[in-house]
């Protein structure tokens, strides 16, 4: 995925209904663009075929 | 008896066993702590809210009570404090933010309940980073800061919880652990912090971040004290529908079953990894040697997708972070601490499809731990890469994505694969660095074993001393 631009982000929270001041709308831009990059990695695991469950309360409990 | 000035520092079994005996009055140890409250906490910030006269009306019904002879709940005339997070009856709960300073709720949360049936005297709310997400940059309380050195972060979110068991502002609290809000501050500020199995402990009457992972923990002086306070507050609730209905344990009487023979995988990744400090890698290494000492055996082990585990949490839990926020988020954006608001602004962005394959990768990064604990009873890691960062370097602007991602990533790859896991997991004083701040290191167990895991954290705690230091400043 390309790097979003503060354009971009701004018309995304825009239709989202966010109020991002210019202000904020630098940093949200950066955080946004270093947690995409950060999961990259991710599309080069064979995650197709993994459920995405999260723990279950009385999944295994010690014996 | 302890002096005075030692009392405060016991902790809450010793202090229960002291009033069991008639030694000390729950009135006196009350004014010992609200007198140290008064004193020290203008600095700390640990406390939003104290409540005096509550919390001495409470110790001389607990004081009549042990006068009349009757039968003692195990934390009988213990004053505690909690993470302001958790519901109180007639008493407010913020949160930690201005958009909920007026808040009182009219019931307690079940841990509260239930930390009050054993016995406990609340003596205030304690301060947290806003809505326990992390990274606030002005809270609106008061700066929490480090009892070991004022100018360094205590950690958080359970910020509060942390700094007033480690300053003895209390005999012990109760934190609330999404991504390590318990262990982070247990770690920084010297002191015990346990993230139970999520579903061991109800989260009713506290305020949500992420479903899936929100777990209420204790943070105590030993680990003994650990182990009681989650005997109070483990079990099924009603009123929780996840909790688990699965038999709670006796965790204290499995304490002094030592190590001998157990099996204990060090988490390569994470403790010789290039992000964590040389210092915090030497002294887990040398808790690992001092377990291998008293008869654990200890072999390297790998989980190759922990480096990303910081990542994945975020996408996951700051989106049902967005999700609980929606409201706020647009109609009293301007109440919302500066991180906090750009935090829920970034989570409510997240496309669908990164959150979904963050979803898969979780579960993948479950499996690879699961396999990891049917062949070791306990993983072994540090609790975090460094000791408590300067409070400066965590209120400076974010100017780069290079920085958001160390800021945010790196640090919580180290306290969230237990969180992503939901397996139970405890930090334990293993060290100090070389300017005097904790270090700690994390043992992770596997789901609803908390008796493994606190049997090996107090054969540890017991083989050394790193949890018996005072801060110097207080």
């Amino acid at each position: 995925m390309s790097d979003l631009t503060t354009t971009d982000v701004a018309a995304l929270a825009a239709a989202l209904g966010l109020p991002v001041t210019p202000d904020d709308l630098v940093e949200v831009t950066h955080r946004l663009n270093a947690l995409v990059e950060a999961l990259a990695p991710l599309a080069d695991l064979p995650l197709e075929t993994v459920e995405p469950t999260p723990a279950l309360a009385d999944e295994q409990p010690a014996s | 008896m302890a002096d005075r000035a030692d009392l405060a520092f016991l902790g809450a079994r010793r202090l229960a066993g002291l009033v069991r005996d008639r030694q000390l009055s729950p009135v006196e140890l009350t004014r010992l702590y609200l007198e140290r409250i008064e004193r020290l906490d203008g600095r700390l910030r640990a406390y939003i809210t104290v409540l005096p006269e509550a919390a001495l009306a409470s110790a001389r019904r607990a004081e009549a009570v042990v006068m009349r002879g009757d039968t003692l709940p195990p934390l009988h005339g213990v004053p505690y404090a909690v993470k302001d997070q958790f519901d109180t009856a007639g008493v407010r709960t913020t949160s930690g933010s201005r958009i909920l300073e007026g808040h009182v709720p009219t019931a307690d949360a079940t841990t509260i309940a239930r930390l009050n049936a054993a016995g406990g005297i609340l003596l205030g709310k304690l301060n947290l980073t806003e809505f326990a997400l992390g990274g606030t940059q002005q809270f609106p309380f008061g700066q929490p800061r480090n009892p070991w050195n004022p100018d360094h972060d205590p950690g958080g979110s359970s910020s509060g919880s942390g700094i007033a068991v480690s300053a003895a502002l209390c005999a012990a609290s109760l934190g609330e652990d999404t991504g390590g809000s318990v262990r982070s501050p247990a770690s920084f500020c010297g002191v015990i912090g346990l993230r139970p199995t999520w579903g061991r402990v109800s989260r009713h009457g506290s305020f949500p971040l992420s479903w899936s992972m929100d777990t209420p923990g204790p943070l105590s002086r030993t680990v003994e004290d650990a182990a009681w306070l989650l005997q109070a507050i483990a079990g099924y609730d009603p009123n929780d529908p996840l909790t688990s209905r699965a038999p709670v344990p006796d965790y204290p009487r499995a304490l002094g079953d030592g190590v001998r023979g157990l099996r204990i995988g060090i988490i390569r990744e994470l403790t010789f990894g290039a992000d964590t400090e040389p210092e915090v890698r030497d002294a887990v290494l040398a808790a690992a040697r001092k377990l291998e000492g008293l008869g654990a055996v200890t072999e390297e082990v790998s989980l190759r997708l922990v480096p990303l585990a910081g990542a994945i949490f975020m996408a996951l839990a700051d989106a049902d972070g967005a999700g609980v926020h929606h409201r706020w988020l647009r109609t009293r954006p301007a109440d919302y601490d500066q991180g906090t608001r750009r935090r829920l602004l970034t989570a409510s962005l997240i496309p669908s499809a990164i959150q979904q394959r963050a979803a898969r990768a979780r579960a993948l990064l479950r499996a690879e731990m699961l396999d990891l604990l049917a062949r070791h009873d306990v993983l072994l890691c540090p609790t975090a890469h460094q000791a408590a960062p300067p409070i400066a370097a965590a209120r400076a602007a974010i100017t780069t994505r290079h920085e958001a991602a160390g800021r945010f990533f790196t640090r919580r790859s180290y306290v969230t694969p237990a969180a992503l896991a939901g397996t139970p997991a405890i930090a334990v004083p293993c060290g100090f660095t070389r300017s005097g701040l904790p270090i700690g290191v994390q043992l992770i167990a596997r789901r609803f074993d908390e008796a493994t895991l606190l049997r090996a954290a107090h054969a540890y705690e017991q083989a050394t001393d790193w949890s018996r230091r005072p801060p110097g400043t207080v």
